[in-house]
């Protein structure tokens, strides 16, 4: 007894440990990924903040409402002051300045584009820190850009991400990496706000129903067993 | 009196308990019964279940603003994300189901006589099914159903004639805002009417089955132990799909709202309708496709009796061969539509001949062959 609780205590210390220094980024993984995921409200409420600053001069994300903010874990007075902020309440829809024309094409509204794009989050990503100098041999169209990631590789939206866009409030070093995986894991969980809630049930059906599968065919084995 | 007095109190006061329950205990069925032949069963609960589900979805879908409505449902109905993604993974299910229900009646020759009705109303369930999902991937107003149902109405305005004056009463036209108000309809009407063609399964598989009197069994609780277990297997199956794999039964260009003059890359259709898609696809005219379809539901229809092998032909192991190549065949087509393969144009023309190939010529051949 005494032994697994000295382990339980090691294992605590080596997470609370753990708990800040979680690097992300080397190599590129996103915590909503995978059978098992849940949201990263940390990265997510970064990511928030860089869509408030930077993103939302020309994206909307009209899917998603003030009040729904508050499943990242900001406190209602926290929300209804983003709205406030913004010239809404907690239920209206979360809308950037109004779509700039950029060349003929329309910044798409945000609410879906994680699931709306093969790859999700690691498509933000790749397309965020994607912008470079065409390679040779390409010749952009006017007012376009050039993006490895994009299909294509050209578009009109220009390299907005750099180092410090925004000031994190929680230490972060804001890098233009750290700013786009942010960014991606919030519009993962604004295409997929159950994403949690989900898994969740999941696992518990899950084994209520490995457990009845058994019980089951047991019983159907007793049954037959009378009849022979 | 004491007829009376030997029925419940329920059943004495409708008659139709009574013959239920004895329904249930009459010794009929065969014993020792695959679990494969519980599909139809859960094939009717799947179905109860779609029906169950979609009537939720009803009372909040909005034909006149389909997208903006399924992403209401999906975010801002309590609890609609699940009802959605039961109605999503049921439908994955059940086709599964349907495909390889009628996949093993081919195998094990199901179909013969005095069977042909059962088969007959298995081939009808897969086409029931098939316009109901195409329907329902229609109504999700993503740019994948949107440009599917453009491309049927198209075909349709192009045909002329019988063929295209059913499709224009269908679809009521070009596609346009109030398209959907009347295919939410149809959809509904059709799901439902899969419970009829179940029933009628089941009826003229009890009047085909051949069983000893002496080793019969009743239903309760024999077969009743037995669905329920092959029932929770599927449900097993269905949290692990719903739960942790709930894009399986959609395209990832649905995600985009229909509309505009952009067209999504990767538009498709789902798992369940690409095989047909497939074949379909390779004709060049909607007259040729039309056609197709419809010598390819008639000898799917007429199998029983392109089965040369008489009642009591044996069963050949060259033909359980080319059912699986079949099997195959009808994947690949499905991987062909998807564009998965390379060369996907050409194979998909390669399996939709030899689609045609084994029930035109290789079933009649191989089986009055095996037979001798």
């Amino acid at each position: 007894m005494r032994r697994v609780f000295a382990l339980t205590a090691i294992l605590t210390i080596l997470g609370i440990a753990n708990a800040h220094a979680e690097d992300t980024l080397s190599p590129l993984h996103f915590q909503s990924q995978g059978p098992l995921g849940t949201i990263d409200k940390a990265a997510a409420q970064r990511g928030y903040e860089v869509y408030k600053s930077v993103c939302a001069g020309c994206h909307s994300l009209g899917k998603v409402h003030y009040r729904d903010l508050e499943a990242l874990g900001l406190t209602p007075a926290q929300a209804a002051g983003e709205a406030l902020a913004a010239g809404g309440t907690l239920n209206s829809p979360i809308k950037g300045a109004a779509p700039l024309n950029m060349g003929g094409a329309i910044p798409p509204d945000l609410s879906s584009i994680a699931a709306q794009r093969p790859g999700g989050p690691n498509y933000i990503y790749n397309y965020l820190t994607g912008f470079g100098p065409a390679p040779a041999g390409v010749t952009l169209l006017p007012g376009h850009n050039y993006n490895a990631a994009f299909p294509g590789g050209q578009t009109a939206m220009p390299d907005v991400l750099h180092d410090g866009a925004v000031t994190y409030q929680d230490g972060v070093q804001p890098t233009k990496a750290q700013e786009a995986a942010d960014v991606a894991e919030f519009l993962a969980w604004a295409a997929d706000p159950n994403l949690d809630a989900r898994h969740q049930i999941g696992f518990r059906a899950i084994i209520f129903f490995a457990f009845l599968t058994i019980i089951a065919v047991a019983s159907k084995r007793k049954v037959w067993r009378t009849q022979a | 009196m004491t007829a009376q007095t030997n029925q419940s109190w329920a059943a004495s006061r409708l008659p139709c308990l009574a013959s239920l329950c004895a329904c249930l205990n009459a010794r009929t069925m065969a014993p020792g019964g695959s679990y494969f032949a519980a599909f139809p069963f859960l094939i009717a609960v799947l179905a109860a279940f779609l029906s169950l589900s979609g009537i939720v979805l009803a009372v909040f879908y909005n034909p006149w603003h389909a997208f903006a409505s399924v992403q209401f449902i999906n975010r801002d109905v309590n609890q609609g994300w699940l009802i959605r993604t039961y109605h999503a993974t049921g439908t994955t299910l059940i086709f599964a189901l349907a495909y390889l229900h009628l996949f093993r009646s081919i195998l094990i020759r199901a179909y013969r006589a005095p069977a042909e009705f059962s088969w007959l109303m298995s081939v009808k369930l897969l086409l029931v099914l098939l316009l109901t999902g195409w329907l329902g991937f229609v109504l999700t107003g993503g740019a994948a159903g949107h440009l599917s149902l453009v491309n049927a109405a198209n075909a349709a305005l192009s045909l002329g004639g019988l063929p295209g004056a059913v499709g224009l009463w269908f679809l009521g036209g070009p596609a346009g805002q109030g398209t959907l108000a009347r295919l939410e309809v149809f959809h509904a009407l059709l799901g439902i009417s899969l419970l009829l063609v179940v029933w009628a399964y089941f009826a003229s598989r009890k009047a085909a089955a051949q069983v000893e009197p002496a080793k019969a069994v009743a239903f309760y609780p024999y077969y009743l132990a037995q669905y329920f277990a092959a029932l929770a297997v599927l449900a097993f199956i269905f949290v692990l799909l719903g739960f942790y794999a709930p894009g399986v039964s959609g395209v990832a260009a649905n995600h985009i709202p229909a509309g505009g003059l952009a067209l999504p890359l990767g538009a498709g259709v789902p798992w369940y309708l690409a095989p047909a898609a497939g074949l379909l696809g390779v004709f060049p005219t909607a007259k040729l496709a039309v056609a197709a379809a419809i010598v390819a539901v008639v000898l799917l229809y007429a199998l029983p009796w392109l089965d040369r092998s008489g009642p009591d032909g044996a069963k050949g192991k060259v033909y359980c061969f080319f059912t699986w190549v079949l099997a195959l065949d009808v994947l690949g087509l499905g991987l062909a539509a998807a564009g998965v393969l390379p060369f996907s144009p050409v194979l998909a023309v390669l399996f939709t001949g030899w689609f045609f190939f084994h029930f035109l010529v290789l079933t009649p051949v191989v089986t009055a062959m095996e037979a001798k």
